[in-house]
């Protein structure tokens, strides 16, 4: 288990360290919005604030908006730019339990069959280093969704807070590796590891929101007709796609291109299944009304991504309550699916 | 029935298209046109390999890329064809263009008719409008194998007599003696000696048998909608009861999130679909 530990009031020193190897990402609230950002070289204030980001850090992987290529249109017609590869190493420091299950959860989309080399290329080469909660939101629920908070299943390195101390875990074998080669650490004391489970205790119990979701992938199956639930589960809801747009585990993106005189960017942007135009053809709309829109989001989370993977594609992490216009609550809404899978068989 | 078993390109990234340049333009009906296309790259001409039912992503470079299926057979690849309705952003970009002009492509993505699965069965081909164009890809491909296949019934209808597709194809059909082609349109017209009525109807009136029969249907969500319980009617199984599926479409390969029908996504699943795949969601979700 852990050996290691970094004293607080050396994180500095210690993403300097990584810097040179790394390009570091940690919590910054730079842009105005919590998120992780390309570290400044000094700044460890986020220890004192950071609870958790308002943008997931899926956005390091899979950004707001994209370039995919250039394209120019000479004489000999059409060239395409195939754009250059992506091989900076990230270190994604601080990220959270909730939102490293959620990067798990993407990269079963972005593998499978076709790979996407944009992803890709950016999360195989980085390092997650996970901060384990010790103040879980209200709005948090992560332990009734296969993690918790201090979890450290879907990062290289887990960090748990023991007072002055962070005691490091090494999850991953690229975890270690990087442990190995990192100066200006100290050797765990006898009773570091009973401080830890006592700091794990503490934020799990923190976590008091619950959510029974036994069976909820045929529950929802049974009820996807309901049109009346839908409607009701929906009323509320202004379509802003907030709840989608910043979902750790929403991955869904527009392509579009730009072309002024002979040249172009094709990119690609975050969209959401909350937008009447997301499923629009010219000729019909099979999700014009908003609850048809809403049944998707809530089915694709608890019930397809199950069918497909085997894994409900929400991890917990709240921010679609925290974030939420009108007060939408996702584990109001699973709580009260009705329940008519008896009836359906 | 896997991406994977389809998938074809070698390199790296696979959201940058070829491009490719249209050989011949078709006007099929007011707004409608197929198009006729190469590669630019020769290697890409000769290696290209297809099957009937999948798609690609088509590029009007600098307006953006919609979503069409392969429209010709594997079994005639001097060039490839597409069909296009002139009804969004990219659909009128393309009907700007003429013979000569680029366009790129992605693809072949999706699954494909399930050959094994029809052959040595009676066929029944139910089509509405430009529905036609990824069941005239199987039809051709039938017809270049005819020996392998039993009866073959083609019901096609479209609105008007000058709405309906691939008039060509439909006299081809006609004249082929191996094919019963019935032709319908939806309301009497000046001048039409064919059926009249809308295709689920004409198709409950010719009622083929189910009896070691496979039904392929495309056409208007409306048209699919109303065709499979006359199919059930007539003693098809959801197993026998094929369609392929349009949805809207970014990525093609199961990223992008848009075009799912339950857990099922068109692009990756599909566009072939047993009816018993996606009967528990049609109803509400197409």
């Amino acid at each position: 288990m852990a050996d290691k530990k970094v004293s607080k009031k050396d994180i500095a020193g210690l993403l300097k360290e990584w810097s040179q190897q790394f390009a570091v990402f940690a919590p910054s609230k730079e842009s105005g919005v919590a998120a992780m950002a390309k570290w400044d070289g000094q700044d460890t204030s986020f220890l004192d604030w950071y609870r958790n980001t308002v943008v997931p850090p899926k956005a390091s992987f899979l950004p707001q908006m994209e370039e995919m290529f250039r394209f120019q249109k000479g004489k000999e017609g059409y060239n395409i730019e195939p754009p250059p590869k992506d091989e900076n190493k990230r270190l994604i420091f601080g990220i959270r339990p909730c939102d490293a299950r959620a990067m798990s959860i993407l990269d079963m989309t972005f593998k499978q069959a076709l790979e996407d080399p944009y992803y890709l290329s950016k999360r195989n080469n980085a390092v997650l280093v996970g901060l384990g909660c010790t103040n879980p939101c209200e709005s948090c629920f992560c332990t009734s969704m296969g993690t918790s908070p201090t979890e450290s299943a879907d990062v290289d390195l887990m960090l748990i807070d023991i007072g002055d101390d962070f005691l490091i875990e090494e999850v991953t074998d690229r975890g270690k590796g990087l442990i190995a080669g990192t100066k200006g650490l100290k050797e765990t004391a006898k009773d570091d590891e009973a401080k830890a489970e006592q700091s794990k205790k503490k934020a799990y119990d923190r976590v008091t929101r619950k959510l029974d979701t036994e069976g909820i992938k045929d529950k929802l199956l049974a009820s996807f007709d309901d049109e009346e639930y839908w409607e009701k589960v929906a009323a509320k809801c202004i379509s802003c796609g907030i709840c989608t747009l910043l979902c750790p585990t929403c991955y869904c993106f527009d392509i579009n291109d730009e072309m002024v005189k002979q040249e172009g960017t094709r990119f690609r942007s975050w969209d959401s299944c909350g937008f009447p135009n997301y499923t629009k053809m010219p000729m019909e709309n099979p999700r014009q009304e908003k609850w048809r829109r809403v049944r998707q989001k809530v089915c694709h989370k608890y019930e397809f991504y199950p069918m497909t993977f085997d894994v409900i594609a929400c991890t917990g992490c709240g921010r679609c309550i925290r974030l939420c216009p009108v007060n939408w609550d996702i584990t109001q809404v699973i709580e009260s699916v009705p329940n008519k899978t008896e009836a359906k068989k | 029935m896997t991406v994977a078993d389809t998938r074809f390109f070698a390199q790296d990234n696979v959201y940058l298209p070829h491009i490719a340049v249209i050989e011949k333009i078709v006007e099929e009906t007011p707004g409608v046109r197929t198009y006729h296309f190469n590669f630019k790259d020769e290697k890409l001409r000769k290696e290209f390999a297809f099957q009937s039912g999948q798609f690609g992503q088509y590029s009007v470079l600098g307006t953006g890329e919609a979503t069409f299926c392969i429209s010709s057979s594997p079994t005639r690849r001097d060039h490839l064809e597409f069909a296009a309705q002139k009804v969004g952003k990219v659909t009128n970009a393309l009907n700007r263009l003429g013979v000569g002009a680029e366009i790129g492509f992605r693809g072949p993505y999706g699954n494909s008719f399930p050959l094994d699965f029809l052959k040595g069965k009676n066929l029944v081909f139910v089509g509405g409008g430009i529905g036609l164009a990824p069941l005239r890809s199987l039809i051709w491909n039938v017809i270049d194998n005819r020996d392998k296949y039993k009866k073959i019934d083609i019901i096609y209808g479209a609105r008007t007599p000058s709405d309906l597709c691939f008039k060509y194809d439909l006299e081809a059909w006609d004249k082929d003696r191996t094919v019963n082609m019935v032709t319908t349109v939806d309301r009497e017209a000046e001048g039409w000696t064919g059926k009249v009525g809308v295709v689920p109807k004409i198709l409950e009136e010719v009622a083929p048998s189910a009896k070691e029969t496979a039904a392929i249907v495309c056409g208007p969500p409306i048209m699919i909608r109303f065709t499979f319980p006359v199919l059930e009617k007539l003693g098809f199984t959801p197993e026998q009861m094929l369609t392929t599926l349009e949805k809207r479409m970014k990525c093609g390969i199961g990223k992008c999130g848009r075009c799912n029908i339950g857990n099922l996504y068109v692009c990756r699943d599909g566009p072939v679909f047993s009816y018993a795949q996606i009967k528990d969601f049609v109803s509400s979700e197409y």
